[in-house]
């Protein structure tokens, strides 16, 4: 699912990458409080455990393997904050050392494998574990470290197998989702960024060929290979560690605790979650219908002015209502950059309203 | 014919260091146990390494029972899973054998892949376990044992494939006096029980109680 | 007391199976632990790190934004000219892996040039643009040692903490990368028939891996600790 370099426009590149800045401010602030002092070096642990994940083959049938992101993984075990940044870290090793993934299409991988992935695969778990879990983990003090841990053997935390059909399930969805931005991502390009003959610059499948070609293979593969794995893992890491999960990790945290009130975080996010492919698309396609191609050109490239005209002079002007060419393209880019302002500083809002609620719980207690 | 056949192999990490190996040459016979001797960085790990098919020399041939080992012999699947079933090998840091998630798991591991009958598999399983008195260890994690632990439970996943061969990487090293005194008789007892046995190990006290030929490694030795 | 089967040399004939997912793993990981170990010395043309990262990236925006034919072929000849001065066998690290993405990215646009012939000229671009700019990147590593650009990022005013985490990243995929070649082998060695449980030795090897890695942040950070950290992340 790495997006490689030039596949994505550089302006997708660097709306992708304004959408990540707030989520990883977000992460950050989340990280320091609820994490352990520990940390950073678990960051980094957790950095170098993603990105060996990612290369490590997964069985498939027949011989063949495949491979995981782990990014719900990371998330039921250090919390899908602390995940957003050590994917996030791995990403940025990948790119720049292995050149797995593009450089400038960093943000665009980040969005989907270190932001989409962890938070939804974590939040799917959340609701489909429901109060349940939160009680017995609740009960359970924290005080029992790694070293006692084997005086029970097996029932590592919550009994019985609930919470791995809720890892696989979220895991299957985080990552599938993950998937559906991704194609979203790619199915845009050609409709907003073509030349002057209306032929694609980037990525040539629109999305009605980038999302069944992503989803088919992501709904029939990939997302149970990302569950598999992603439930192997999290069930031995239960019975060896039960300490290890972010839940205790929470309860351990002197401010964070109360657990519940998560979960209108991630419904939240969910949300926007969806919504935010949803608006891309429905911008998409009001440029894709309204807008000529030559307006799309024009929006790919300022310098693009220079050299087009003689595809303009080809009774184009007629059909268009406004016929300062210079003036429309403009117009296309600031509205693009706008509305990427908008979606910045939406999620801006709607993470600084998220934080009001808890720190009016924190403060009392 | 001998079982484990070196000749004059020689080995280096990268073509740039100084090799590891220099000509060295070792015959085993099938029922021989063979001490190892060495400084550290001498070698012997290396040695086990292509005694056990992980490495290849650049030269000189490794033949074991007769059969020249190169990784296109290694290459052929069903060789190489019969290779590694008569070559049992002990690796220095027990850590990295052990990722089950019980110790009974991890005994059972081999006798499942060579596809036994449950009731076999549990059969084996449990009298390794007794071998090594581990029974109330069964049912824990092997990632939260003591060192020692590790090393008993890493012996008897070896021993549960029932191999031919074992190549023992510094079996007692670190262990106290009590577990010594266990594992010191039982592998004198595999010895008799026609193991071929090779152990690299700086403690005197087992190369006597195996009665075993000695062979330096690495160094000025190296011939 | 051995038990008797034990005393016994038995006949086996072990089944055909796949181990296919451990092997290609170990030559994976192989691969990633050699380019971080291997990658020492051999600092080319003296322009300092943080000029090369910043030419680097410089590069690759130029690269994406250009679709001025010319100024794309200008860059072409820029690369490739560059290249032409390595030695054969860094030229051969640097670009198998930009002719794989070019080839991979080739493969994926073949249908939409066959669909869209008209499309196909812009196709082409898009795939040299892969090519450059993954070659682009693999030069930057090749001729760049890692501490050199963790360094070139502090001096660029990227927060410690971040760098922190980044080297404590190389350090700990080495050192964790290192546990699973060893792992996946040591289970090679036992694994003489066939696995059913091939998912259960997966999630043995990871989840020991992940619980080493939480062991080892815990150390880490105890160190720090000992030699006299106070929990003040910015002073890093």
């Amino acid at each position: 699912m790495h997006i490689p370099e030039n596949y994505l426009s550089p302006v997708s590149c660097a709306v992708m990458g304004a959408a990540m800045i707030p989520v990883w401010v977000h992460a950050v602030k989340k990280t320091d409080r609820e994490l352990p002092k520990e940390k950073l070096p678990l960051l980094g642990a957790g950095a170098a455990f993603s990105f060996l994940a990612m290369m490590f083959n997964v069985p498939l049938v027949g011989g063949t393997t495949g491979h995981a992101v782990g990014g719900t993984l990371i998330a039921l075990l250090f919390g899908p904050n602390a995940a957003c940044l050590a994917v996030s870290v791995a990403l940025l090793l990948q790119a720049v050392i292995f050149g797995d993934g593009g450089v400038l299409a960093f943000g665009a991988n980040c969005f989907n494998m270190a932001f989409v992935l962890p938070y939804v695969g974590y939040g799917v778990y959340r609701l489909l574990l429901g109060k349940q879990n939160g009680r017995t983990s609740d009960a359970r003090p924290y005080g029992a470290s790694l070293g006692t841990s084997d005086a029970r053997p097996y029932e590592g935390g919550t009994g019985g197998i609930r919470p791995y059909v809720a890892a696989f399930i979220g895991s299957y969805v985080g990552l599938n989702l993950a998937a559906l931005c991704c194609a979203v991502e790619f199915g845009i390009q050609p409709m907003l960024f073509k030349d002057a003959a209306g032929n694609a610059l980037y990525c040539p499948y629109d999305l009605g060929v980038a999302i069944p070609a992503m989803m088919i293979p992501h709904l029939a593969v990939a997302g149970f290979v990302e569950a598999v794995f992603t439930v192997a893992v999290f069930a031995l890491v239960r019975k060896t560690a039960p300490d290890l999960s972010y839940e205790r990790m929470l309860a351990d945290a002197p401010e964070a605790g109360k657990k519940k009130k998560y979960i209108p975080v991630f419904a939240l996010i969910a949300v926007l979650i969806a919504a935010c492919p949803l608006g891309l698309l429905a911008t998409g396609t009001a440029w894709g219908e309204w807008g000529a191609d030559e307006i799309a050109e024009i929006v790919t490239d300022g310098k693009a002015l220079g050299y087009t005209p003689s595809g303009l002079e080809s009774g184009w002007s007629l059909d268009v209502p406004m016929p300062d060419y210079a003036l429309e393209g403009m117009n296309e880019t600031l509205a693009y950059i706008l509305s990427a302002v908008i979606g910045v500083a939406l999620l801006i809002i709607i993470f600084k309203l998220i934080s009001i609620p808890m720190k009016g719980r924190r403060n009392p207690s | 014919m001998p079982l484990i056949e070196l000749e004059r192999i020689c080995f280096s990490y990268t073509p740039e260091d100084a090799p590891v190996l220099r000509d060295f040459s070792l015959s085993v016979e099938a029922g021989e146990c063979v001490a190892l001797r060495g400084d550290n960085g001498a070698g012997k790990t290396t040695l086990f390494r292509i005694l056990n098919g992980l490495s290849f020399p650049q030269e000189g041939v490794y033949r074991f029972d007769g059969e020249a080992v190169t990784p296109a012999l290694l290459k052929n699947q069903r060789r190489a899973k019969l290779f590694h079933k008569r070559i049992g090998y002990l690796f220095q840091n027990p850590d990295v054998m052990l990722f089950n998630a019980s110790v009974r798991e991890e005994i059972a591991f081999g006798p499942r892949q060579m596809g036994l009958p449950e009731a076999e598999i549990a059969a084996r399983t449990a009298d390794c376990l007794a071998l090594f008195g581990l029974e109330p260890l069964a049912d824990k994690a092997p990632y939260h044992l003591s060192g020692g632990q590790k090393k008993q439970v890493a012996l008897a996943a070896v021993l549960s494939l029932n191999p031919e061969v074992l190549i023992l990487d510094e079996p007692l090293a670190g262990l106290d006096a009590r577990t010594r005194g266990r594992l010191l008789p039982l592998l004198a007892e595999l010895r008799q029980a026609g193991k071929t046995l090779l152990v690299a190990t700086h403690d005197e006290g087992l190369v006597e109680a195996l009665d075993a030929r000695t062979v330096r490694v690495g160094g000025m030795h190296n011939a | 007391m051995i038990p008797g089967w034990m005393k016994q040399t038995e006949q086996y004939a072990p089944p055909r199976d796949g181990g296919a997912f451990a092997i290609r793993t170990l030559r994976a990981m192989g691969g990633v632990l050699a380019r971080i170990r291997v990658q020492r010395g051999r600092d080319g043309l003296g322009i300092p790190p943080v000029a090369k990262l910043l030419l680097l990236l410089a590069g690759l925006v130029t690269l994406a934004l250009a679709q001025n034919r010319l100024l794309l072929l200008a860059i072409a000849a820029l690369v490739l000219g560059y290249l032409c001065l390595l030695p054969a066998r860094t030229l051969w690290a640097v670009l198998r892996p930009a002719l794989g993405a070019a080839l991979l990215t080739l493969l994926l646009f073949l249908p939409a040039m066959y669909i869209r012939p008209a499309g196909a000229g812009n196709n082409w671009v898009v795939i040299g643009k892969v090519f450059l700019s993954v070659t682009m990147v693999s030069l930057f590593n090749q001729r760049t040692q890692w501490n050199r650009i963790t360094a070139a990022l502090r001096k660029l005013r990227v927060p410690g903490i971040f760098v922190f985490v980044l080297d404590l990243t190389l350090k700990y995929i080495v050192l964790l990368g290192g546990l699973i070649v060893d792992l996946l082998t040591a289970r090679g060695l036992r694994a003489v028939g066939r696995d059913r449980h091939k998912y259960r030795s997966v999630g043995g090897v990871l989840g020991v891996t992940l619980l080493r890695a939480s062991e080892l942040s815990r150390e880490t950070w105890e160190a720090m600790v000992c030699r006299g950290f106070t929990d003040d992340y910015k002073g890093l």
